[in-house]
């Protein structure tokens, strides 16, 4: 390790650097890499007379693999993750480039401020509000009734979940895709008014492709976090059907099938690490061919 | 033009929508934990705060409130120590395995949490570490710190980089100038830190959920809560969550935004 | 002879993929203000920061009365620096920053204030010793600086460019005060800068640098008068260089054609030319004297006003030699009087053989 500030190499200026470097890297080993690795090997492991029992059987995955109610879950929380990631994009769009393009300083200081909140405040008591919300007797069917409409099933449903997701995922889409849109050079924007581009055709030609990063990573975090929330489905869609954190809290939670969870799990973090790849090289490719 | 004007304020009207969908569940909680009636419904039952009283009456919430409030503080000191250490590290070192060093920082809260808590079960219990408040602890650590190192990195980088030099210069060794002149010039960022960590532990149920057996703490008492019955006791816990989590992001963003006398920032003229 | 102060033996600093220094010798005496001047990027500030400590040279060695001070660290060295940053400590006050050295070495809070106290009242800032350094201007941050390196009482003082940030009219009341403390505290100070006329001012002597390596060390006169090579005779300034070619040698007068003529200068017996040798004629801008006759002879050319600079009671103007080179003559304003508006005008310029430097092409 070589400091940048000075090149002296004593004894105790080491010392100094170890020291700093040091507890983050142990910390996250000991216990986020050593607790995905042990994911790994407990997959392998197996459940004799209800006990978690090292030993080294492919069961549990051959298991898992061929039940056709996995395969089908698996499916449906990709496509359950790909259809928000998808909403979440469109609706924030309008909103980050509202906010990019035509909010004062001071609107975007207070939209930003409020935006960055609801990801940290409890996502569990607001997707449970959403259901006092939703319900057949809920405050929004109640209003629809006092003009004879209604009332709406509006949980245990699609509907439900994706709200539900979009209340965990939109703010921080809106924001990423304002952060992307706003780091679009004013100039080439001007330049393509300039050149008669209508506002519209500016939209699509001009500003989506200087921003396609972070609207790709935006896209991208709204996927992973919907793959992998439990709360939406499991109270706004009622468990019913389930997506793959249901299952594997289900086997977690009512019996002690820790390897089974471990293969979801594992299953779950495969997928997400494709995905991310996969967006990723999307998004930095295209950039990477044209210079 | 008469038409950009329409044109910027349907945009604005569409921001304020959006905002009204992302608050609208916070409000919601709010008015119902009043609300005098079982089920939240219109009409509104009346005003009433025996839902606060009840919960404040249960043992179990009582319990959990206690248990948030351990983890939440000791997991954001550490989280902060820790994250202090390694934005100082990035901030100063150039080595090989760099983009290790922050992937290894960074990706715990790319990863969802129902993942990281099946994980953190599956060896905290092996360890024999599981089922109790530090194992919530060290898991919430693991979350939370790159949150920490984020803003103080952040910081780092409004610094004059000479400034550092100039105290060894001056005759501080190391550790000196780290205790007269980082720690001093990142304070606005460690506060900032500390209390944004400690609203990601006050708030986090899945990774608790798993690791913290019989000690629950507020978060998984929800959870718990609404998987048993229906009872606006929930609304009045959330609405107090609110505005615990509330107030210590915004002391998060006021004190990180806040410039004290001559940061440092534009004035190297 | 007892070893100079600072001793810089050898000194060579590579980086990863470039080297910023080759191979400097160096050696600075007690007591004398020495600027290391040159072009950005010269390797000057590289130079200033191994002194420091801040750098470890690759190779060679630095040595402080005698002692190498290679492997010291920083915080262990008595060689304060004035930044060019300033790199004051914005959440300190004024008297806080000017103590901070003595914190450092550990002397009580009461002593540390009288300590400080007279430098506050010595640069002039004593009134504002609870106010924040943001609160200060330009002027009286740099004193703050100059207060808190001073304030250990340091046998060298390092200085980084630290005038570059002030406005010109206190840039030039600065120079003066700095060097008029300096010769008070009978201290050396070892100036960075690569502004020529800041050097001059103040130094005692120069050492000038360019791509790393030293490229000639003197009082600013020597330097000014008899520059060791092309690229300080540029960039010194205020000379005119023409190319040309030896023709003869005799009585100690040097022959040399140029495109604009014969010129004559004083045979150097070091540089030992030889007729057919392409050397570089030296002429100093101010040593050209202006007229309205016309040009003969030797030593004497011919060209065209294009611009007058009017500095003080000096004024430079430019004359167009007519084969694409410009010449330009420094003299005094009154001198200019009796030739009336000049702008466009063809004028001669003619000066003594003794004040022709000729360089050595290589």
């Amino acid at each position: 390790m070589s400091a940048s500030g000075t090149t002296n190499t004593t004894r105790r200026s080491s010392l100094f650097a170890w020291a700093l470097a040091l507890p983050m890297p142990v910390w996250q080993t000991l216990f986020f890499v050593a607790a995905l690795l042990f994911l790994v090997v407990m997959s392998f492991w197996s459940v004799q007379n209800f006990r978690v029992t090292p030993d080294f059987t492919f069961d549990n995955w051959a298991k898992i693999y061929s039940a056709g109610y996995f395969r089908v879950t698996y499916v449906r929380t990709v496509l359950y993750a790909l259809l928000a990631a998808t909403l979440a994009s469109l609706i924030a769009f309008p909103c980050a480039y509202g906010l990019a393009f035509k909010a004062s300083p001071l609107m975007r200081r207070i939209v930003v401020a409020s935006l960055i909140m609801p990801y940290f405040t409890s996502y569990l008591v607001r997707a449970n509000s959403w259901k006092i919300l939703l319900t057949d007797q809920g405050v929004i069917n109640s209003v629809l009734g006092t003009v004879g409409l209604g009332p709406l099933p509006m949980t245990s449903n699609l509907f439900a979940v994706m709200i539900g997701y979009l209340t965990l995922i939109l703010p921080i889409v809106i924001l990423l895709q304002y952060f992307s849109l706003a780091n679009v050079d004013r100039r080439l924007i001007e330049a393509a008014h300039n050149l008669r581009c209508g506002r519209v055709r500016t939209v699509f030609q001009v500003i989506i492709p200087s921003a396609r990063t972070g609207l790709i990573l935006a896209a991208t975090f709204a996927f992973i976090l919907s793959f992998g929330d439990f709360v939406s489905p499991s109270f706004l869609g009622n468990n019913k059907p389930p997506t793959l954190s249901v299952l594997m809290v289900d086997a977690v939670k009512s019996g002690s099938q820790w390897p089974r969870a471990a293969v979801v799990a594992l299953t779950m973090v495969a997928t997400l690490l494709l995905v991310a790849f996969l967006a990723m090289n999307f998004a930095y490719g295209e950039k990477r061919k044209r210079s | 033009m008469k038409a950009d004007r329409i044109i910027s304020l349907a945009f604005k009207a569409y921001i304020w929508l959006a905002l009204l969908f992302v608050f609208a569940p916070i409000l919601t909680s709010f008015v119902f934990s009043f609300d005098a009636n079982k089920f939240a419904a219109i009409p509104w039952g009346g005003f009433s705060t025996k839902w606060y009283a009840e919960a404040f009456g249960d043992p179990e919430v009582a319990k959990s409130l206690r248990n948030t409030v351990i983890v939440a503080l000791s997991s954001s000191i550490l989280a902060t120590l820790i994250g202090f250490t390694a934005a100082y590290t990035d901030y100063r070192y150039d080595f090989f395995g760099k983009k290790v060093y922050l992937a290894l920082a960074f990706i715990p809260p790319t990863i969802p949490v129902i993942i990281l808590g099946v994980a953190m079960l599956v060896l905290l219990g092996r360890i024999g570490l599981s089922g109790q408040l530090h194992s919530v602890i060290i898991a919430h650590v693991v979350y939370s710190l790159p949150f920490a190192m984020a803003l103080i990195r952040l910081r780092l980088s409004q610094m004059n980089k000479d400034l550092e030099a100039a105290a060894w210069n001056l005759g501080a060794s190391q550790w000196r100038a780290l205790k007269e002149i980082i720690i001093p010039f990142c304070l606005p960022a460690i506060f900032s830190a500390l209390f944004l960590t400690m609203a990601v532990s006050f708030d986090e149920y899945a990774i608790a959920w798993f690791v913290s057996g019989f000690n629950e703490t507020l978060p998984v008492r929800i959870l718990i809560l609404l998987q048993r019955e229906v009872s606006p006791k929930v609304n009045a816990i959330g609405s107090l969550v609110f505005i615990v989590s509330m107030t210590l992001v915004m002391l998060a963003q006021i004190v990180f935004l806040m410039r004290e006398p001559g940061s440092g920032k534009g004035k190297r003229i | 002879m007892a070893e100079p102060l600072l001793v810089l033996d050898g000194v060579v600093k590579r980086y990863d993929d470039h080297t910023a220094v080759h191979k400097i010798d160096l050696e600075i005496a007690a007591g004398e203000f020495i600027a290391l001047m040159g072009p950005s990027g010269c390797g000057k500030t590289t130079t200033l920061r191994m002194i420091a400590g801040l750098e470890a040279p690759s190779e060679g060695e630095i040595r402080l009365r005698g002692r190498r001070m290679n492997d010291v660290a920083p915080w262990e060295r008595d060689t304060p620096l004035v930044w060019q940053s300033l790199a004051l400590f914005p959440f300190m006050s004024v008297l806080k920053n000017v103590e901070f050295g003595l914190k450092m070495r550990n002397i009580p809070a009461a002593e540390r204030t009288k300590k400080a106290m007279p430098w506050l009242e010595r640069v002039g800032i004593a009134k504002y010793r609870d106010r924040k350094v943001d609160q200060l201007s330009g002027g009286e941050r740099q004193r703050v600086a100059l207060a808190r390196a001073l304030v250990t009482e340091p046998e060298i003082l390092l200085l980084d460019e630290p005038l570059s940030a002030l406005d010109a009219h206190l840039v030039i009341r600065m120079q003066a005060e700095l060097k008029q403390l300096q010769q008070q505290l009978g201290i050396t100070f070892c100036y960075v800068t690569h502004s020529q006329s800041e050097a001059f001012a103040m130094a005692d002597r120069v050492a000038i640098m360019a791509e790393g390596r030293l490229q000639q060390v003197g009082p600013p006169r020597e330097v000014y008068r008899a520059p060791a090579n092309r690229f300080v005779a540029e960039f010194v300034g205020a000379n005119n260089l023409l190319s040309g070619k030896v023709k003869s040698i005799a009585q100690g007068i040097v022959m040399v054609e140029t495109a604009a003529g014969i010129m004559r200068a004083r045979e150097n017996p070091l540089l030992a030319l030889l007729p057919g040798d392409a050397v570089t004629v030296v002429v100093s801008a101010d040593r050209a004297v202006v007229s309205d006759s016309t040009a003969d002879g030797e030593n004497s050319l011919a060209g065209t006003v294009i611009g007058e600079q009017f500095v003080g009671a000096f004024v430079t103007l430019h004359l167009d030699l007519g084969d694409g080179s410009t010449f330009r003559a420094q003299l005094q304003q009154h001198a200019l009087e009796p030739l009336g508006q000049v702008r466009g005008k063809r004028l001669s310029l003619r000066w003594k053989p003794e004040h022709t430097v000729l360089l050595k092409d290589k």
